[in-house]
Formats: C-alpha cells, sequence, structure tokens
C-alpha cells in the first residue's frame, strides 16, 4: 500500500497534482468540479486523477452521478501521517494561501 | 550482415529517449517533493541513462569499437543477436516503467 501511494503521488507525471488533490480533499470532500475551481485545474485532468487515485484506493468516492464528491479512503485516513510525510514538501498553493490568510487575520485581530 | 547491430543501435537510442522522460518526470517531482524517494528515482534514472548512452557511444560512435563490433567476422551471429535481445528485454522494461510514469 505505501509502496504505491508513493509512486501515484510522487513517482508519476500526474504525481504532484494528485498529491494536491488529496490533500484538498482531505479538508474537506468535494466533487470534481469544486477540485477543478480549488486548484485550478482542468475539469478532465481532474476527473483523471480522481480516476488513477480511486483505482489505487487513495480515494472513495461518496454518492452517486455527476455531482458525487470523493474523500480519502478508509485506509489513507488510517495511515494519514504516511501521507503527511510523503507530502512533507509539497506546495500546495491554493490551500496554503487560505490558510495563511485566516492565520494573519487571526494574528491582527487582537 | 550488420543489421542486427544496426537494430541494436536504435533500440539503444530508442531507451535513451524513454529514459530522458523518465529523469525529465522524476527530477521535476523531486524538485516539489524532495523526499528519499524521489532522489531515489532520480538517480536510477540518471545511472541507467549513463549506461545507454556509454553503450551508444561505444557501439556507434567510439572509432576503435563501432567498427568492430559490426564486422560479422569478429562479432559472429550469434554474439549479435545476443546483444540485440538484451536491449530489446530493456526496452520492454524501460517501455512499462514509462507508461506507468506517463499516468
Amino acid at each position: 500500500m505505501e509502496a504505491a501511494l508513493w509512486y501515484v503521488l510522487t513517482g508519476t507525471r500526474g504525481g504532484p497534482n494528485r498529491a494536491r488533490i488529496l490533500w484538498t480533499l482531505r479538508q474537506r470532500p468535494r466533487n470534481a468540479n469544486q477540485l477543478a475551481e480549488t486548484l485550478d485545474l482542468h475539469y478532465e485532468t481532474v476527473r483523471h486523477h480522481l480516476d488513477v487515485l480511486q483505482d489505487n484506493d487513495v480515494v472513495t468516492r461518496g454518492g452517486e452521478g455527476y455531482g458525487a464528491v470523493y474523500l480519502p479512503s478508509e485506509r489513507v485516513r488510517q495511515q494519514w501521517d504516511v501521507v503527511e510525510s510523503i507530502l512533507g514538501e509539497v506546495d500546495i498553493e491554493p490551500e496554503r494561501d487560505e490558510q495563511a490568510g485566516t492565520d494573519t487575520g487571526v494574528d491582527t485581530d487582537p | 550482415m550488420t543489421m542486427l547491430i544496426d537494430a541494436m543501435r536504435v533500440l539503444i537510442a530508442v531507451n535513451l529517449v524513454l529514459l530522458g522522460v523518465l529523469l525529465a518526470i522524476w527530477v521535476r517531482n523531486f524538485a516539489q517533493f524532495r523526499s528519499k524517494h524521489t532522489f531515489g528515482l532520480t538517480l536510477f534514472a540518471a545511472f541507467l541513462l549513463g549506461e545507454s548512452a556509454l553503450a551508444l557511444y561505444l557501439f556507434a560512435f567510439h572509432p576503435v569499437l563501432a567498427p568492430w563490433v559490426a564486422d560479422a567476422t569478429l562479432v559472429p551471429r550469434p554474439a549479435q543477436i545476443a546483444m540485440v535481445s538484451l536491449r530489446v528485454l530493456e526496452l520492454v522494461a524501460v517501455g512499462f516503467l514509462v507508461w506507468i510514469t506517463w499516468d
């Protein structure tokens, strides 16, 4: 599992984007459209990455049909520390920006 | 009859290109992840690419070795077949690695 996980996330051409997708889904489940918007990727690209991630049991689909949301699989949630060590240095800009924004907001308010 | 040797040279060149593709992907991923795994993949591709580059130089461009390897009296047919077979197997191996890595 661990070997497949790190290869899918860091060994392949689409790995970095898949890592961003998994990281984003960890924050909260989203459907393909929302992912494409959040990460500024093409819808078809997101669909392809979700298929690969699902194929490797990295994410699971919640619900059916066009708007079905995706979330990290049970196996991945159980070993999230492994995922975090894999993704340790990956540049996940949109999420990081959001968090940085919140952080400064909290810091300057009091 | 040096057709097999020519085929071997082409196969080495194709392997070289495929390994270049792998190296490019893995160098880019290493730049992003900076992990032990991506570093290992990068080194693996770099060294195997070095092997193919050296083979291509020795068997296609080296002033002494290249004509020698293409001379059927010096390298008879069974040896030619053996040399091509090694490169065919390498092409299959690297080809599948590119297939799963391009994803």
